[in-house]
């Protein structure tokens, strides 16, 4: 039977409360599984087609040009019971312009949703189908084109066309170097279109430009098994080599973007948005990771406190005056000095003050490295009541600027506060201020949960911030401007036929070349792969040695700004270490020569490192001028003294000459008289 | 009538289901040839193939099973989805207008059957202020359904019901109308409104959305919010079309009944005022005229209802190369008036002079517009128009084709043995059908591409 995708509810329950705050790479896998994390991807990957998914504009062209602007709003649809989400409704009302910008090489009226849907195309959805078959997917037999809301803008439309290619597969997954040897579970590779570029999101006006708007993805989404950060990278780089293997998907800045989900026990599935790096996936999880922990750990603080929830008349759509939780505050800050906000009052803006009752102490508490609780707070205010201009809150847990001491009693007395509690003071536009004390009650009523269910976004630091909250199951519904799509068995024979190697295939042919399984996995995920199949070593020695000298070589010269090798120039290097005319120690210092030096022939480069018919008369000319210079180091010992002539003698016989037999020459030359 | 527990399937995917035992909303699991697949089995769509059967998977995505790939199917569960629009009670306030809204079938408001994607309509006061709860802002809200059609198919008939139960609304006292209808054919409906129903008090409003309420980019709801301010307390007192200004959710305008069309097939900022400005831009709550020489609100309730409409009319658009026993044929079969959307100032080829003669002489009405959809006619000009004139085709000035033709349906309607009569109601303006003078902007279609109009994009229409 399928399996069901599972609860946004990480399988264990317990909490590993005391488990110390840690930095990466100081934790074991053993310690990963106490904390209970688990990690799973979601991996986006722009496909190399001439045009986009529902229209014929050009694919993957980016543009700075502005032709023209639209200006639309999203607003928030009836759910499936019936009802708005007053979530959703609220953020609606606190609403947002958004702006389009039009360059008309790159966007048609399809993008801006002023003309329906052109038949889907065909080449995307064929790279698509051939992506899900190599990670061994279950294929549909008819495509559905469905809608899948988004409410933040990022598609004129509201919604992303999407489609299920298939579902339940698997694919080898084996990184020596982590002790991963098992296969990796793939839920799902659905085909859909890319939403917008943000520019700018500034207060209640964000900006996306459209050229990318509509370009052919594969979303491929693996199941959370992935249990340390690391694991996590290895995921992402094996998913993003089997789609490259398609050779039909597009490389580069931007092209392929990952979601991470991340839980640990107690917590809930926490969405880290639009990755671009695998590199920076190790760090983001494991600060993700410990924020949860100190989430739950703040719920069992209040717990322990006996704390209740802070009531929310009328759920969220709630207005705070009627509420004696919030005041407006700006009567008792009119002698206020801090200016921000001092300000705020001069603009006639509006000052509030929230209580939370039992809170006191934990708006310090650590979340993620140099970040605090009250940082939930003030992200969930900017981003829900679009207050930008920092700072916009302060809160009495942190007494040291701000208000001074006579202001915090006055604003405690009048909130009815006592020590238990903690205060935040917010303050912006009368209406944003407004949306700001109701968030900030939600947040905190929030805090009773442990991890409230969200999107967040990663920052480079490894930190993250709230982006969005997690969207409800009813978002996807069927696009009824386009018919389905049978997928004709003649495609996927047509796909059989032509199917690339597979990564773990590679790998395999790899070992059977000569090198260890953890030589081939870095080999078949490296740049220069196809370089070394170009080469085609034909023995193991020489396989495993041009392997090694690549991945030492190839990244230094591209270090250096030095373009690529082509196989041409280095094959007779190759084919020089099979027939043993050049020596496997010279490899790396040929490969160098021939890279620094594409002017001149390889015959040329190769000439000085060949073994040569009077090689055995220059190693008895060498190791006779060593022998001389070191009548003057007799006091040094043995080892010393050989180690010291092998350096003098083998830079000149490298690739030429046996080091084996210099090192005898050397020991009759320097140590005769002695064994004499 | 029994539930039909196979919803749009037909062979060889039913017998596949009754094989199986299986039925609509039955949960699944499904073994192919293609691996195994579980789901929700989905009703099918009837324009859809017999070939495949539609599971919902639990990510709410759905798939296609091919009936020839399925080796198993085996019910684990059974979930029917039942939907309803919640109706939350209208609030009233007696201080603020009431307005009438009537439906025709278009859906304004409207939400989705997540599962199948069906469109349910919300109409009832209590389902629109459950999708669109700004409207209890604007004003109280009585709502009558008239009739379940799509645009395309809205006709005569509706014409004459749809009129007769406005003049109705006015005199029972409302301060304004409402008319929820599909786009496609709006324009002829407000034409057709604004020569059966005269000197009305109140404004008649007619809107409906380009893009369904069941998408958040919806332009459903600033319509009917802007509509519903024009209608309640704006103060033109005619028979108005209530769209998107540009296409951007910035304001709408109000288009005179007479000079309005749908210009673009799916544009949100379709309607546009042709040979003429608009009446007046909504933005803010706020109804801005943009001229003067509009019909004022008023407090009586003197309103002329004229429902009538004679359906053997028709418009013939030329085209080179039009032969004579087109125009023959339309009077043998009793066609009573015909409109001919002509090219340049008013033309038709001499061909079918002697065709135009004969159906002059057996008593059909013959009138000339034009295809070129701006500009008057002028028949003085060159001879061929002089020509046509001869053969008594009467030309319409600068009304709209689609205009012309229900204007003439309704005078034949309202004068059917008074030839004279209606070529006098044709030939006079009686709700800005035709106009004396066209203002340098009244022919608006901006060529993309040049620099001004670059400029103007960048900088202006935004
Ligand atoms: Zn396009």
């Amino acid at each position: 039977m399928s399996p069901r995708p599972p609860s946004d509810l990480n399988p264990r329950r317990d909490p590993a409360l005391d488990f110390p705050d840690r930095d990466l790479g100081e934790l074991s896998l053993e310690d990963y599984e106490q904390i209970g994390f688990l990690g799973g991807l979601e991996v986006h990957q722009q496909l190399d087609t001439r045009g986009k998914l529902f229209c014929r504009c050009p694919a993957g062209r980016r543009v700075t040009n502005v032709d023209a602007e639209v200006l639309r709003h999203m607003r928030p649809t009836l759910s499936e019971l019936g009802e708005y989400d007053a979530c959703a409704l609220m953020e609606f009302k606190t609403r947002k312009e958004i702006v389009y910008l039009l360059d008309r090489g790159t966007v048609c009226t399809y993008e801006i949703d002023d003309t329906p849907p052109f038949p889907i195309d065909l080449e995307a959805v064929k790279i698509g189908l051939e992506i899900g078959r190599l990670y061994g997917l279950n294929l549909a037999t008819e495509l559905h084109v469905m809608r899948k809301q988004y409410l933040d803008g990022s598609i004129p439309t509201g919604f992303q066309r999407t489609g299920m290619l298939g579902l339940t597969g698997e694919i080898p997954f084996r990184v020596p170097s982590l002790g991963i040897d098992r296969p990796l579970r793939i839920r799902q590779v659905s085909i859909e279109e890319d939403s917008c570029r943000e520019v700018s999101d500034l207060g209640h006006r964000i900006t996306f430009r459209t050229d990318r708007l509509g370009t052919p993805l594969t979303e491929v989404v693996t199941e959370p098994d992935l249990r340390t950060p690391f694991e996590v990278q290895a995921a992402g780089r094996l998913i993003a080599q089997v789609a490259r293997a398609t050779g039909k998907v597009k490389r580069g800045a931007g092209a392929a973007r990952q979601d991470v989900n991340i839980s640990v026990a107690g917590s809930r599935r926490i969405e880290l948005k639009g990755v671009g790096h695998h590199r920076r996936l190790p760090l983001l999880t494991h600060i993700e990771a410990f924020r949860q922990l100190n989430l739950l750990r703040i719920r069992e603080e209040l717990r322990n406190r006996g704390i209740e929830p802070p009531s929310l008349p009328d759920g969220r759509a709630f207005s705070w005056t009627t509420s004696p939780l919030v005041i407006e505050a700006s009567g008792h800050l009119r002698r206020c000095e801090y200016a921000p906000i001092k300000d705020a009052i001069d603009r006639q803006e509006r000052v509030v003050a929230v209580r939370l009752p039992g809170f006191s102490g934990l708006l310090s508490h650590r979340t993620q490295p140099g970040i605090t609780f009250a940082r939930e707070f003030s992200e969930r205010v900017r981003v829900i009541a679009c207050l930008t201009d920092r700072p916009f809150m302060i809160h009495s847990d942190v007494r040291d600027y701000g208000l001074d001491p006579t202001q915090w009693r006055a604003i405690h007395s009048a909130l009815e506060a006592d020590n238990e509690d903690a205060v935040i003071v917010v303050w912006g536009p009368a209406s944003d201020a407004d949306t700001a004390a109701r968030e900030i009650l939600i947040r905190a009523s929030e805090a009773h949960e442990g991890v409230p269910s969200e999107t967040r976004q990663p920052y480079l630091d490894g930190t993250s911030g709230f982006e969005r909250m997690l969207p409800g199951p009813d978002r996807m519904y069927p696009d009824t401007d386009t018919p389905p799509l049978p997928i004709e068995d003649g495609w996927l024979a047509e796909i059989e036929s032509r199917l690339p190697e597979l990564p773990w295939d590679r790998e395999n042919r790899y070992v059977e070349m000569g090198l260890s399984l953890g030589e081939a996995v870095e080999l078949g995920a490296s740049r220069w792969a196809e370089l070394f199949d170009d080469l085609s070593p034909a023995n193991k020695k020489v396989a495993r040695r041009l392997a090694h000298a690549l991945r030492k070589r190839i990244p230094h010269h591209s270090r250096l700004g030095r373009e690529a090798p082509t196989a041409e120039p280095i094959v007779p290097l190759v084919r020089a270490l099979e027939d043993e005319s050049i020596r496997l120690e010279a490899t790396e210092a040929a490969l160098d020569a021939l890279i620094e030096h594409p002017e001149k022939s390889a015959v040329e480069v190769l000439a000085s490192f060949k073994v040569t018919k009077t090689v055995h008369e220059e190693v008895e000319r060498l190791c006779g001028r060593v022998a001389e210079s070191a009548k003057d180091l007799t006091d040094r010992s043995r080892d010393v003294l050989m180690r010291w002539a092998m350096g003098e003698v083998m830079p000149h016989l490298l690739g030429k000459a046996d080091p084996m037999e210099v090192r005898q020459r050397l020991e009759t030359v320097l140590f005769a008289e002695e064994a004499a | 009538m029994s539930k039909d527990l196979y919803k749009g399937y037909r062979d060889p995917c039913l017998s596949l289901l009754k094989r199986h035992d299986v039925t609509v909303w039955c949960e699944l699991e499904a073994q192919t040839s293609r691996g195994e697949f579980h789901g929700l089995l989905l009703p099918r769509s009837e324009t859809a193939d017999p070939y495949h059967l539609v599971l919902k998977l639990d990510s709410g995505y759905n798939i296609g099973i091919r009936h020839d790939t399925v080796q198993n199917l085996k019910k684990v569960g059974y979930r029917e989805a039942n939907y309803k629009i919640p109706e939350q009670e209208f609030p009233r306030d007696p201080e603020k207008p009431t307005v009438r809204l009537f439906g025709t079938g278009g859906t304004i408001a409207s939400r989705l059957d997540y599962r199948t994607g069906a469109v349910i309509p919300a109409f009832s006061p209590g389902e629109l202020y459950g999708s669109v709860p700004e409207l209890a802002d604007i004003c109280n809200l009585d709502t009558e359904k008239l009739f379940g059609v799509f645009s395309e198919n809205m006709g005569p008939e509706q014409y004459l019901i749809l009129a007769e139960r406005i003049g109705e609304a006015i005199r029972e006292g409302y301060d304004g109308i409402m008319i929820g209808h599909g786009t496609d054919t709006m324009h002829h409906t407000s034409a057709v409104l604004s020569f059966m129903i005269q000197n009305t008090p109140v404004p008649i409003v007619m809107v409906g959305s380009q893009r369904s309420s069941d998408r958040p980019s919806s332009d459903a709801a600033q319509n009917l919010i802007n509509a519903a301010h024009a209608a309640s307390h704006g103060p033109i007192a005619e028979v108005v079309v209530c769209m998107f200004g540009p296409t951007s959710d910035r304001y709408n305008l109000l288009h005179r009944g007479t000079r309005v069309r749908k210009m673009h097939s799916s544009y949100r900022s379709t309607f546009r005022t042709l040979g003429d400005i608009p009446l007046a831009t909504i933005e803010d709550g706020f109804v801005n005229p943009i001229r003067e020489d509009f019909a004022p609100r008023r407090s009586d309730r003197d309103v002329l209802v004229q429902a009538a409409f004679e359906e053997k009319v028709t418009i013939v658009y030329y085209y080179p190369g039009m032969q004579p026993d087109v125009i023959d044929a339309l009077a043998e079969k009793g066609y009573k008036g015909i409109v001919i959307a002509g090219t340049g100032l008013g033309h038709v080829n001499r061909k079918i002079y002697p065709a135009l003669e004969r159906a002059n002489a057996a008593g059909v009405q013959v009138y000339m517009t034009l295809q070129t959809m701006w500009g008057f006619v002028q028949m003085y000009v060159y001879e061929t128009g002089r020509e046509i004139l001869e053969l008594g085709v009467v030309p319409l000035a600068n009304m709209i084709p689609d205009v012309a033709y229900v204007k003439l349906g309704w005078a034949l309607g309202v004068h059917p043995d008074d030839p004279e009569a209606v070529r006098r109601l044709m030939s006079t303006p009686i709700a800005g059908d035709m106009t004396d003078r066209e203002p340098h902007d009244g022919y608006l279609v901006l060529q993309g591409g040049v620099p001004e109009s670059a400029k103007f994009f960048t900088n202006v229409w935004k």
